[in-house]
């Protein structure tokens, strides 16, 4: 392990003035898989969402630096473009933009140097494959009608042509089949390698197909534990509840 | 015969006339008849002028236009090119269609004022887009006034995002049985564009459908303004009509009034209509953000789906390649500055 990609100091988060994260410090380096676990409402979501910048949570202490750099001094694309890639828990639906036009402009937004229409097209198919996405995918309208698995491979799709640093990963796992989880964890498995990841998941099955190195448990805002993958599979069978008891300790 | 002299300033009661009164859209003393030049048309051969109107924009465009011209469609698929120059422009097209065909026009030119009257027929297919491509001080007054016949389809695309002050009166007379009319406008408000659309579309026949969507993406200090009626007579049973006005907003700055209205004469029918408003969508545009956009390039994108989404029951794949294309062109010029 090692290459620190991001560093997260002592932050506080609010979401339009209401206290959600208080004093969470975690670090991720190139390679290494983050899971996060917890409760509904533990402030999970609420973590990714302000590392990316969503402009409705505000960072109200602490700092939080990616490839050294303090991301106050980020906006949002510019975070997208530096490496920085988020998947969505309820990814927006774009009326009337076809996924390829979509793609095609995001790839060349985030990459110094767009590929070829060719090369592109070479890439994408491929990425597809992975997923098992069929080509009419590319002619609907982004989101427009997806059921939540769809929604989810989309988002693993882009995560493959971004091939990011960071890899945010908001509930990937939740609105899909076994085989739809088996070829999203397949995507996620070929990122890892060149990204660090932060993994949110409430559950312990997508972490039998990308293994955590570290997984974190969050109650409350905060982390109160943090371990190896066995600490997943000890939630899965005990619940919360016994961490939550243990949280002034 | 009706002057246009003979006719009153209509009231701005009418919703025809509440956001862009006439005495707006008249390049000069409203009294005035002003001498206007011929736009230069790529079609057709000259022709004798059009049916008088007693209906103000109507009469004045009959006798100011310059020149008007025939176009002749058989199973074909055309592009007219109209272009302004000087500092009035004024015509006049009759297009005659039968079989199934395609008309793309391309609206061009930097004068002060144009002037545009379409009177067309409809046998068989017809798919028209009108590209609104003037440029950024233009005023622009134009009427159509469309008969569709027994069987019959008009596929009527508008894409608007040039010119200062537009006023279009467009008119689709669905007269015989099995008429069909689908319409799509689409409108980009941007700088301080004010863009006013009305639309009529009449059921005289049985079983005429139709179907029309008006969507505007207004910016900057833009105003928006989509006026329908639905007109189903009394004999138009087993008619099936709907309108959808939908407006996004992209500045504070920006307004958008939409008015559809329904005039129902005959009870085996269905009819509805709609109208929304709304400011863009931050959601969407943090998603486009996060995949490397920056502001403009994702407000482009939304509007560029928004816009197209207009001709979604549009089938003719001619003039939906036509509409993304000068789209696209448009929007990159202004993300580009």
């Amino acid at each position: 392990m090692g290459d620190e990609i991001l560093c997260i100091s002592n932050v506080d988060i609010s979401v339009e003035g209401k206290p959600i994260v208080s004093n969470l410090s975690l670090t991720i380096s190139k390679g290494e898989v983050h899971a996060i676990m917890g409760r509904n409402g533990s402030g999970k979501s609420t973590l990714v969402n302000a590392i990316m910048g969503h402009p409705s949570y505000e960072i109200t202490a602490g700092n939080i630096s990616y490839l050294g750099v303090d991301l106050a001094n980020l906006e949002i694309f510019e975070r997208a473009r530096l490496g920085m890639f988020l998947s969505f828990q309820y990814p927006s639906v774009i009326p009337g933009v076809q996924v390829g036009t979509f793609l095609r402009k995001s790839v060349a937004a985030v990459r110094e140097d767009p590929p070829s229409a060719r090369d592109f097209r070479n890439e994408l198919k491929l990425h597809m494959d992975t997923l098992g996405m069929d080509r009419s995918f590319l002619s609907r309208y982004v989101n427009d009608g997806f059921s939540g698995g769809e929604k989810k491979r989309l988002e693993i799709l882009q995560l493959l042509l971004h091939s990011p640093k960071l890899a945010l990963l908001d509930e990937t796992d939740s609105g899909l089949d076994i085989d739809g989880l088996r070829a999203v964890s397949e995507g996620i498995n070929q990122v890892i390698p060149n990204a660090g990841c932060l993994i949110i998941t409430h559950y312990q099955r997508v972490l039998d197909h990308v293994n955590p190195d570290f997984v974190h448990v969050m109650i409350d805002g905060s982390i109160v534990k943090s371990g190896g993958p066995e600490l997943a599979i000890e939630i899965e069978s005990k619940g919360y509840d016994w961490l939550d008891n243990k949280s002034g300790d | 015969m009706i002057a246009y002299s003979d006719i009153k300033i209509p009231s701005r009661t009418k919703h025809l006339w509440r956001y862009t009164p006439w005495r707006r859209v008249h390049p000069s003393k409203v009294e005035e008849i002003p001498d206007a030049s011929a736009l230069s048309i790529s079609l057709g051969e000259s022709g004798s002028m059009l049916e008088e109107s007693n209906e103000i924009a109507r009469a004045f465009l009959g006798e100011c236009s310059a020149e008007t011209r025939d176009i002749s469609l058989n199973d074909e698929k055309s592009e007219l090119e109209l272009v302004a120059t000087g500092e009035i422009t004024c015509s006049s097209l009759r297009i005659n269609s039968v079989g199934v065909s395609v008309l793309r026009i391309r609206l061009s030119g930097n004068p002060k004022w144009v002037g545009l009257r379409i009177e067309g027929v409809v046998s068989g297919t017809l798919s028209v887009v009108l590209i609104n491509d003037l440029g950024a001080d233009v005023h622009l007054l134009r009427c159509e006034d469309w008969d569709i016949k027994r069987d019959s389809l008009l596929e009527l695309a508008t894409l608007s995002y040039g010119g200062f002050l537009i006023k279009s009166d467009i008119r689709a007379n669905l007269l015989e049985s099995g008429a069909q009319f689908t319409g799509g406008i689409a409108s980009h408000g941007h700088v301080a564009r004010h863009d006013d659309h009305h639309v009529e579309i009449s059921h005289m026949g049985k079983h005429t459908n139709s179907s029309l969507i008006v969507h505007s993406a207004c910016g900057d200090s833009s105003h928006s303004i989509g006026t329908g009626l639905l007109k189903i007579g009394e004999d138009a049973n087993g008619s099936d009509a709907g309108q959808v006005f939908r407006n996004i907003l992209f500045s504070e700055k920006a307004r958008a009034d939409s008015i559809p209205e329904l005039e129902v004469l005959s009870d085996d029918v269905k009819a509805a209509h709609g109208a929304a408003s709304a400011p863009v969508d931050k959601e969407q545009v943090h998603y486009l953000m996060s995949r490397g956009l920056n502001n403009s390039e994702s407000e482009s994108l939304i509007i560029e789906g928004f816009l197209m989404d207009a001709f979604r029951e549009i089938k003719n794949t001619t003039i939906l390649d036509a509409i993304r294309t000068r789209l696209l062109v448009h929007l990159d010029c202004l993300v580009k500055g």
